[in-house]
């Protein structure tokens, strides 16, 4: 369905994303991956650590709120060279509040989510949890849609997700209103300086308020990459 | 307290003269930090990434900073200082980089997109600021077409001396001089010549009306 609504588009986005962070360019890292149950970006990262750097010890442990999308993960990394070893792990867990047991103080490189923290219902309190675990000197990076600020290709953009995209939920899912709620959240996801404006409002550092400083914006900003530094 | 990458561009600067213009320098900036906030190792390639952009812009923003800090540094010249004495200054501040400034100069004057092959723009932006910096600390009145060239004299004038620089560190402030000098002489030059034709020009009209044409 992603695929058919976004002509595969959010797949370049992501590799556009995870080779932007290049993991495992200066030594292993130590990543979490929130909302990534189906282990896209899991699966990239390693790919990216192996195939770039000849890194096997660079690990992503994957966290979902959604017990079937790991499951879907999970079987999805059967059929890879990284099932079964310590470089993937998969855990349900709330980004809201991820257990202080399970996810210590100052564990991990990279923090990564996905198209995941517009679902959440406090963003501030996913980016403190992030601010949390990410060691100092960790990077926090986020994928998301966003805002298209030229107005030719945002009303062209306006058009297709508030007319074609509920008609493809309808015609292949069978369910318009999870599609209609899907475009209805990208609009009211906060546009972005005011997003890099809560990133360091949770404590991290960003880069200037511009596009290719705090953030940087793939295709117009239909999507955006959004990253910090816990210093 | 929140700290901005602006502040951790700024720590990065001094280490510009034992790493270069390099993504090292913008990693270390963090163990440069007070005590109680320094970090133990650098920044990682990400995090660099993350605070001062990806690849070869975040080396062009610490050159830039380094650039606007040289601008910074010829305000501490005392009120009343000449021309040559700013300007002497401000190549004093290239000194303890001046084997990465060449380097630093050929990334700036390389094009981002490809093209054009060279991009002069930053080179020009770099010398007018600094000749203009050097008219305000000098007290220059210079109004209207004089106002650009004096400028425009001394832009050229500092950019040929750095290139000297770079080259003859040892005889690079002798050069300014000369230059300097040698500009004032010109102009001086200049000024007669433009009265000797005022003088021609008065007296051709003279002759001219004596026959009473005008």
């Amino acid at each position: 369905m992603n695929d058919a609504t976004s002509f595969g588009v959010h797949r370049l986005w992501k590799d556009t994303f995870v080779s932007s962070l290049k993991p495992g360019k200066k030594g292993p890292k130590r990543c979490i991956d929130v909302a990534g149950g189906t282990g896209d970006i899991a699966i990239r990262i390693l790919d990216s650590a192996r195939e770039n750097y000849a890194d096997r010890e660079t690990s992503v442990e994957v966290v979902d709120i959604n017990g079937q999308m790991l499951k879907e993960g999970f079987r999805r990394f059967k059929k890879t060279m990284y099932h079964n070893t310590p470089q993937i792990s998969f855990h349900e867990a709330n980004a809201q509040a991820l257990p202080t047991d399970k996810f210590m103080d100052d564990t991990y490189d990279l923090y990564t989510i996905a198209f995941g923290i517009r679902n959440c219902t406090s963003i501030p309190a996913v980016l403190k949890e992030a601010h949390r675990v990410l060691k100092p000197g960790g990077t926090f990076a986020c994928l998301e849609f966003s805002r298209v600020n030229n107005p030719l290709l945002g009303t062209l953009y306006d058009q297709y997700s508030f007319s074609v995209i509920p008609l493809l939920g309808t015609i292949l899912a069978g369910d318009r209103d999870s599609y209609q709620y899907l475009v209805e959240s990208i609009r009211k996801f906060p546009p972005q300086p005011e997003f890099a404006q809560m990133i360091r409002e949770a404590g991290f550092t960003t880069g200037r308020d511009i596009d290719g400083g705090a953030w940087s914006n793939l295709w117009g900003g239909i999507a955006c990459v959004h990253t910090g530094v816990k210093i | 307290m929140m700290l901005s990458s602006v502040r951790l561009l700024q720590l990065a600067l001094p280490l510009v003269k034992n790493h270069g213009f390099t993504r090292d320098a913008l990693a270390r900036s963090v163990m440069a930090l007070p005590l109680s906030e320094a970090h133990t190792e650098p920044l990682s390639e990400t995090s660099v990434s993350a605070l001062f952009g990806s690849g070869d812009s975040s080396r062009r923003n610490l050159i830039k900073a380094w650039l606007d800090d040289g601008i910074r540094y010829m305000d501490t010249m005392p009120p009343g200082s000449s021309v040559n004495e700013v300007l002497r200054a401000r190549l004093e501040y290239n000194e303890p980089v001046l084997q990465f400034l060449p380097e630093a100069f050929a990334l700036l004057a390389s094009p981002q997109s490809g093209l054009p092959p060279l991009d002069l723009r930053p080179a020009l932006q770099h010398a007018s600021t600094i000749a203009d910096k050097a008219c305000r600390i000098t007290g220059d009145k210079s109004l209207q077409l004089a106002w650009y060239t004096r400028r425009m004299s001394l832009a050229t004038i500092y950019s040929v001396s750095e290139l000297h620089q770079l080259t003859s560190p040892d005889t690079a402030y002798t050069f300014l001089e000369t230059l300097l000098h040698s500009s004032v002489s010109f102009k001086s030059s200049l000024n007669e010549v433009d009265l000797f034709s005022s003088y021609i020009v008065k007296s051709w009209r003279g002759i001219i009306n004596s026959y009473g044409i005008l």
